[in-house]
This record gives C-alpha cells, sequence and structure tokens, in this order.
C-alpha cells in the first residue's frame, strides 16, 4: 500500500472508531464524523490529481457540498439536545434505554 | 519534497489520533482545523491548486468556524486536554494500532513518497484539479443544481429541527 493510501485509510479508521467508542459530548461524535469528511475529500482529490483522471474532480466538490448539509443537520441536534437536555452529554439522552 | 510529504501525512496521522482520543471538544476542534490545514498542504504537493483551496476555504473557513463556535454548548468547566489519563489511554491505543498497522503493511515500502506527477512536463497555469471542477458546471449541471436543492431541503430540515413551542425537535422549550 501506498503511504498516502495508508493516511487516509487510517484517518477514516480512526474517526470511525472515535465515533463508535463512547465519549461524554455529542458534539466531540460530530468532529470524529467531519475528520471521516475530511478523509474523504482527501481520497477523492488525491484520486483526481494522481491519476490525471480529471472528471473526478467534481466528485470532492459535490462530497464537501453535502457534507456540510450533514454537519448543519448534526449541529441542529446538537442545538435542540442542548435546549432540551441543558447540555450535549451523551449520557443523558437515555430515553430509549431499557 | 518527499519529506515534505512524509512530515504532513505524520501530522494527518496526529491530528487524527487527536480528534478522536475522545478530549473536550475545543481540543477536538483545534486538531482538526489543524487536520484541514496540513490535508491542504498535501494536495499542494500532488499537484492540485483550486481543490486545495476550496478545501481551505470551505471546509476550514466555513464548516471548522461553525463547529468552534458550538463548541461553546459543550462548555464546561475543566475541559479534557490530552494531558488527561483517560484521553491519554485512548491516545496510548490508537498510536500503537497505526503503528501496528503501518509496521505491518508498510514496513518494505522503500519508494517513492511523494511528489508532483504530471503528463505535460511544464509549468501551467490552469491545473487539472480546477479543469475538473469548471466540468461541474458543464456536462454535470444537473448535479449542481440537484447540490443546490439539497442544500435548500437542509436549510428547512435545520429550522424545523431547531423550532419550538408549537412542534418541531424541542420539548416544551
Amino acid at each position: 500500500m501506498t503511504p498516502i493510501q495508508m493516511t487516509f485509510s487510517t484517518m477514516f479508521l480512526l474517526g470511525l472508531m472515535g465515533l463508535t467508542f463512547h465519549r461524554t459530548h455529542l458534539l466531540s461524535a460530530l468532529l470524529c464524523l467531519e475528520s471521516m469528511m475530511l478523509s474523504l475529500f482527501l481520497a477523492t482529490s488525491l484520486w483526481a490529481l494522481q491519476l490525471s483522471t480529471i472528471n473526478i474532480a467534481t466528485v470532492p466538490m459535490l462530497l464537501l457540498a453535502f457534507s456540510a448539509c450533514e454537519a448543519s443537520s448534526g449541529l441542529a441536534l446538537l442545538v435542540a439536545t442542548a435546549r432540551t437536555h441543558g447540555s450535549d452529554h451523551m449520557q443523558n439522552l437515555n430515553l430509549l434505554q431499557c | 519534497m518527499s519529506y515534505l510529504v512524509c512530515v504532513l501525512l505524520f501530522r494527518l496521522m496526529v491530528g487524527s489520533v487527536g480528534v478522536a482520543s475522545n478530549p473536550s471538544p475545543y481540543f477536538a476542534a483545534m486538531g482538526l482545523v489543524m487536520e484541514s490545514g496540513v490535508g491542504c498542504g498535501v494536495l499542494i504537493c500532488f499537484g492540485g491548486s483550486f481543490l486545495p483551496l476550496v478545501f481551505f476555504l470551505i471546509y476550514l473557513g466555513g464548516m471548522m468556524v461553525v463547529f468552534a463556535f458550538s463548541a461553546a454548548l459543550s462548555a464546561e468547566p475543566y475541559p479534557y486536554g490530552w494531558g488527561n489519563r483517560s484521553v491519554k489511554m485512548y491516545v496510548a491505543a490508537y498510536v500503537l494500532g497505526v503503528g501496528c498497522a503501518w509496521k505491518v503493511l508498510l514496513g518494505k515500502w522503500s519508494g517513492f513518497w511523494g511528489g508532483i506527477l504530471d503528463e505535460s512536463g511544464e509549468l501551467l497555469v490552469l491545473r487539472g484539479g480546477m479543469m475538473g471542477v469548471a466540468a461541474m458546471h458543464d456536462v454535470g449541471g444537473w448535479m449542481l443544481v440537484l447540490g443546490g436543492l439539497g442544500l435548500l431541503l437542509t436549510l428547512f430540515v435545520v429550522l424545523e429541527l431547531v423550532r419550538g413551542v408549537s412542534r418541531g425537535g424541542l420539548r416544551t422549550v
């Protein structure tokens, strides 16, 4: 595996593990999601640049647009959580817990 | 040049470990800012001109700024930095995992780390990345319209999520 492929694959996996494991704040889960998006942007941009397939350069732009949609929805959920529960601690989101 | 790429890739990994190791969101946002700055540098090293600029402006200057001031919603009197014990354990575990993966998969890599691969062999003003983004406006016009409609939809989604009083995502507030 080339170093740059190894880097963005590991970045994606680290972000995924950070998103999955237990954490205190909802916002740090959203930031791990953003680091996954960052690694995907890097991967698709490097695809366009290294292989000289120029039309693929549209993919990172559209990925960034839809990732902005997702980040804003996540932040709206964060605001809703902070307004109902008073903080964004994940342990307060336990209404569906048995 | 390959040393610069090596250093930038290392800083990407450091930023990623720093975000994933569960510190307080203030510090995780700082790690993400460093990651995006360094990611822009990596794209420049591999020959892009427009895509790293888009990355810097939109991702770092748009989305990260919003995350940074949203960190005020997760304010706490004693935020956990990377020196805290529980965060340090996560950092150690991730660094160990990444180190083992690199040793196994990349241990015998003695080749090319990075440099600008180009077909023309001369300095050009309009490079490949910019031409690709121009194609988004040309043949990819419908995808652009779809992206715009998606962003408009997201605006309404966000407005409905934070609407209080009578309907929406907030209870009784």
